[in-house]
C-alpha cells in the first residue's frame, strides 16, 4: 500500500479502511502480574464481554495481533522479551499499557528490578491508570484506542501524543 | 563452550535463558530441548520451563523464575508499617486480603496489641472469602489446562459475586489494603451479611457444578489420576504446604494446628486430606476446601460479636524491637512473615515466606520422567501464582 | 515535608523507651546449658505465659547438642530461637530432623544486621548523602539470641508431630560468608539457598548449582545487603514521607 504511506489516500477510502480496522482487532494479551487477572476478567468473563467492541482476544500468536495489552509489572529481566514480542507483531500495531506498573513502575517505583514504565521499551498509545484498573477501565482504553484508529491518518501514525484515560 | 554432558547443556541453556535474550531450541543427538514460556498460556504468568526431552519423555526440567521479581523484601525496608500492607497485598494477587493478615499479626505480636473480637471475626470472614476468590479461579484454570475450556468462564462469572462482596467492604476488588495494626479500617456495610449468604449459595452451586463437570469427567480423570504423585515425606522435605501437602496425605493445617489471631477455633469445620498425592487429589482437596470455606463463613456470619473494630494504637506506628514470625494458611499454602524490628517506623528486615516458592521448588523433582502434556497438568495442579514465587 | 506533631513523637518515644526497658536483655553466648536455662526462666518470669512446649523442646535440643547451642530464646507462644555456629549448621539441622522430627522445611534466609548507611531512606535529605562515613560503621545490634557478625543465617524447621517450629540462627564470617548446604537433609533448601546467595552473597558449600534465581545473569551486587542503594530513591523524592494526615474535622 504505497498509497497509504505517501499520504495520498482519498479521504473516504481512509475512513472506510479505518472503520474496518477499528472493529476487527485481535488483541494479544501480555499478562504479567495482578493486572492480568483484571484483563482476564475483561476478556474471558461473560460479564464484561470484550467482543461486543469488535475485539477478539486470545490469538494464537503475536504475529496475528493488531494490538498488545501490556498489563502488569515489567521487570528488567522481562523487558527484552516484551520488546521482542512487540517486534513480532505486524504493522500497524498499537500498545495499551494497563496499570500503574506498566505505566510508570507503580508501587515499585523504587525497586531495583522493575522497569519504570513499559514506554521505555515500546511506544504506547493508551495508558490506563489504576492499580489494578477495573475491567471497565480497560474497556474504555480500548474504546479510546478505537477512536484513535478511526481518526488516524496512516501516514501520520506515531506522531501523535499518547492518550490518557481519565 | 564445549558441551559434553546433559547437565552442562542444561546449565548452559539456563544461563542463556536467564537473560531472556535467546529463544532456546537446541537439538542434539540424544534429544531435544523444549522451552515453555516465559509467556505461555499454560504457565499462567511469566514462568519459564526448559525441559529436555527424550521423545515424549521429560529427562530433566528446569524452571526459570524471576520474570516477576519485584523486590518486596528490599522495598519493605523503606516503607512504614502501614505502607507495607499496600505493597504485600500484591504478592498473591488472587487472594490479597490473606496476604495482609500474617504481616499485621506479626506486627501486632511485637506491639502486644490484639484486635477486638469483632475485627478478628471479620478478618477471618474476609480471609476465607479471599480463599474462595482465589481457589475458584484454580478450579476453572485446572480444567482449561487439561483441555476443557468452559469451566474457566464459569469460574470468572461466579468469582465476581465474591469479589463484589469483598469490594463492598473494602472498596477494592482485589487489593483491599483493609487490615490495620490493631483492627480493621472499617466496619461492615449494612445488609452485607445477607448478601454474602447469597454469594455463598452461588459459590456452593458452583462447586457442585465443578464436581459434576470436571471431577467426574473421564478425560479429566485420565489426565490427572496417578500423574505427578508426591509422597508425603517428599512433600514435607520440600516444604510444600497447603492443599498440596494435604493432598499427599499429611493432615496438617495451620488454621487448626497453629492458629494465630483468627477465630477458626470458634467454628466447626473439617480439614480435608487425600491419600493419593496426584494431580487429581490436589484438585479434589481444593474443591472440598472451597466448600469448607463457605461453611466456615456461614457459621461466622451468624455469630459476629458486636463491639469496636479497632484497638487503641498510637497514630504513628512504631513497632518495638523484636522478631516475630507469623504464618497463616493462605489459599496457596503457608504464607508467613518474619519481621525484625528495631523500634523504627519501618521494619528492619522482612522475610517473606511465600507458599508458591516452596511449592514450586519441587518441580525439578516431579517433572522427571513425565510426558510432555503432563507438564501442564502437573504445574496447574501444583497451583502457583507468579507473584508468590518471585515476590 | 509535613512535621510530625510534637505530642505524637513524644508518645511514640515514650512507648519505645518503655518497650526497650521491658525487653529482656539478650544473654551472652554461653557454653553452659545451665546458664541458658536460667536465662530462659528470667524471660518467663516477666511474662505470665509459660510456653511449656517450647521449654521442653529447648531442653531436648540442649541435651542433644550440648555446647553447640550458643544461645537461645523463647518468646512464649511465639517461637523458639537457637543460635549455633556456622560450622555446626548442618549438624544442627540433621539433629533437628532426626531427633526432633522436624521434617517440614519451612524457609531459610539471611539477616544483614549492619545498620543501613543511607538512613531509613524515608527523607529526601537523607537520600542524597549517606548518613555517615561507611568507614566508621554504626554499632550493630542483634535481635533475639544475639550475634557476633554482620550476616546471620536463619532457618525455620517445623515438627508436625510435636507442633513446634524452631528457628535456627548461625553467624557467618564477615569477609566470606559461607555455610554448608542443607540439601542432603532438606532438598527444599535448594532454591532458598540460591536466593540467599543471590540476595546476600552467602556461599553454600556443596550446593550443586548456585546460579541466580531471580535476577538477570549480569546483575551486579546483592540487593538485600543493607549497603545496596535503591538508586531510584536518589533521583526522586519519596512522596509519602510522613504517614500522618489530619482526620476529617481535626485541625492539623
Ligand atoms: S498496577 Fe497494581 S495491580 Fe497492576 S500489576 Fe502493578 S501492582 Fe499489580
Amino acid at each position: 500500500m504505497g498509497l497509504v504511506e505517501s499520504g495520498k489516500m482519498p479521504k473516504s477510502l481512509t475512513k472506510l479502511l479505518n472503520m474496518s480496522r477499528r472493529y476487527s482487532m485481535w488483541v494479544y494479551q501480555w499478562g504479567l502480574a495482578c493486572c492480568a487477572i483484571e484483563m482476564g476478567a475483561a476478556f474471558a468473563s461473560p460479564r464484561y464481554d470484550v467482543m461486543r467492541l469488535g475485539v477478539i482476544p486470545l490469538p494464537a500468536s503475536p504475529r496475528q495481533a493488531d494490538f498488545l495489552v501490556v498489563s502488569g509489572t515489567v521487570t528488567d529481566k522481562m523487558a527484552p522479551a516484551v520488546r521482542r514480542l512487540w517486534e513480532q507483531m505486524p504493522d500497524p500495531k498499537y500498545v495499551i499499557s494497563m496499570g500503574s506498573c506498566a505505566n510508570c513502575g507503580g508501587p515499585y517505583w523504587d525497586s531495583y528490578s522493575v522497569t519504570k514504565g513499559v514506554d521505555q521499551i515500546v511506544p504506547v498509545d493508551v495508558y490506563v491508570p489504576g492499580c489494578p484498573p477495573r475491567p471497565e477501565a480497560l474497556l474504555e482504553g480500548i474504546v479510546l484506542l478505537q477512536e484513535r484508529i478511526m481518526n488516524e491518518d496512516m501516514a501520520e501514525r506515531w506522531k501523535g501524543d499518547p492518550i490518557v484515560v481519565e | 563452550m564445549s558441551i559434553t554432558t546433559e547437565n552442562e547443556q542444561l546449565a548452559y541453556i539456563a544461563s542463556q535463558a536467564a537473560d531472556a535474550r535467546v529463544n532456546v531450541e537446541v537439538e542434539t543427538d540424544e534429544g531435544m530441548t523444549l522451552n515453555l514460556g516465559p509467556q505461555h498460556p499454560a504457565t499462567h504468568g511469566t514462568l519459564r520451563i526448559i525441559a529436555k526431552l527424550d521423545g515424549e519423555k521429560v529427562v530433566a526440567a528446569e524452571p526459570i523464575m524471576g520474570y516477576m521479581h519485584r523486590g518486596y523484601e528490599k522495598l519493605t525496608e523503606v516503607r512504614t508499617y502501614p505502607q507495607v500492607t499496600t505493597l504485600i497485598n500484591r504478592i498473591d494477587w488472587l487472594g490479597s486480603f490473606a496476604n495482609e493478615v500474617p504481616f499485621i499479626l506479626a506486627a501486632e505480636q511485637l506491639m502486644e496489641v490484639e484486635a477486638p473480637p469483632r475485627a478478628q471475626w471479620i478478618r477471618t470472614i474476609l480471609f476465607e472469602l479471599s480463599r474462595i476468590a482465589n481457589v475458584c479461579l484454580f478450579l476453572g484454570d485446572m480444567a482449561v489446562q487439561v483441555g476443557a475450556t468452559t469451566p474457566v468462564f464459569y469460574a470468572f462469572r461466579d468469582r465476581e459475586f465474591v469479589l463484589n462482596q469483598i469490594e463492598r467492604v473494602t472498596g477494592g476488588r482485589f487489593h483491599p489494603n483493609f487490615d490495620r495494626i490493631g483492627g480493621l479500617k472499617d466496619d461492615l456495610p449494612k445488609g452485607w451479611i445477607e448478601e454474602t449468604r447469597g454469594a455463598l449459595d452461588r459459590m456452593k452451586s458452583f462447586c457442585d457444578e465443578m464436581e459434576e463437570l470436571v471431577l467426574g469427567n473421564e478425560i479429566f480423570q485420565a489426565r490427572t489420576r496417578n500423574i505427578g504423585v508426591i509422597p508425603g515425606d517428599v512433600a514435607l522435605s520440600y516444604g510444600l504446604s497447603g492443599a498440596n501437602l494435604r493432598a499427599s496425605g499429611v493432615d496438617w493445617d495451620i488454621r487448626r494446628d497453629a492458629n494465630v489471631g483468627l477465630v477458626y477455633d470458634q467454628v466447626d469445620w473439617k480439614v480435608w486430606t487425600h491419600p493419593d498425592g496426584d494431580s487429581f487429589a490436589r484438585f479434589w482437596v481444593r474443591l472440598q476446601e472451597t466448600r469448607e470455606a463457605c461453611n466456615i463463613i456461614e457459621q461466622l456470619l451468624g455469630s459476629i460479636p458486636s463491639g469496636p473494630i479497632m484497638a487503641k494504637v498510637p497514630r504513628i506506628i512504631k513497632v518495638p524491637e523484636g522478631e516475630a514470625y507469623v504464618a497463616t494458611e493462605n489459599p496457596l499454602g503457608e504464607m508467613g512473615y518474619y519481621v525484625v524490628s528495631k523500634g523504627d517506623l519501618t521494619p528492619f528486615r522482612v522475610k517473606i515466606r511465600s507458599a508458591s516458592f516452596s511449592n514450586m521448588s519441587i518441580t525439578p523433582w516431579i517433572l522427571k520422567d513425565v510426558f510432555v502434556p503432563d507438564i501442564i497438568s502437573i504445574l496447574a495442579s501444583l497451583y502457583f501464582i507468579l507473584g508468590d514465587i518471585d515476590r | 515535608m509535613a512535621d510530625i506533631p510534637e505530642h505524637l513523637l513524644k508518645r511514640a518515644q515514650a512507648a519505645r523507651e518503655k518497650a526497650e526497658t521491658e525487653q529482656p536483655v539478650d544473654e551472652q553466648p554461653s557454653s553452659e546449658p545451665a546458664e541458658t536455662d536460667t536465662a530462659v526462666a528470667v524471660v518467663e518470669e516477666e511474662v505470665i505465659d509459660v510456653d511449656e512446649k517450647a521449654e521442653k523442646t529447648l531442653n531436648k535440643i540442649i541435651e542433644g547438642l550440648g555446647e553447640k547451642v550458643l544461645s537461645s530464646h523463647i518468646a512464649p507462644n511465639r517461637g523458639l530461637w537457637i543460635r549455633v555456629s556456622s560450622e555446626n549448621w548442618r549438624q544442627t539441622a540433621q539433629f533437628l530432623h532426626d531427633e526432633l522430627d522436624c521434617t517440614f522445611f519451612d524457609w531459610l534466609s539471611v539477616i544483614d544486621w549492619m545498620p543501613s548507611p543511607y538512613g531509613r531512606e524515608l527523607d529526601t535529605e537523607q537520600d542524597i548523602e549517606p548518613e555517615q562515613d561507611s568507614t566508621e560503621p554504626e554499632q550493630m545490634e542483634w535481635g533475639y539470641t544475639g550475634g557476633d557478625t554482620r550476616f546471620q543465617l536463619i532457618c525455620r524447621v517445623y515438627s508436625i508431630s510435636n507442633g513446634i517450629g524452631i528457628m535456627v540462627k548461625a553467624d557467618l564470617d564477615n569477609q566470606s560468608p559461607r555455610a554448608l548446604s542443607l540439601i542432603p537433609i532438606y532438598p527444599g533448601a535448594n532454591w532458598h539457598e540460591r536466593e540467599a546467595r543471590e540476595m546476600f552473597g552467602v556461599t553454600f558449600d556443596e550446593h550443586p548449582d548456585l546460579r541466580n534465581i531471580y535476577l538477570p545473569g549480569d546483575f551486579e551486587g546483592h540487593p538485600l545487603r543493607k549497603d545496596y542503594p535503591l538508586l531510584s530513591r536518589r533521583m526522586k523524592p519519596w512522596p509519602g514521607i510522613v504517614d500522618v494526615e489530619a482526620m476529617p474535622g481535626e485541625d492539623k
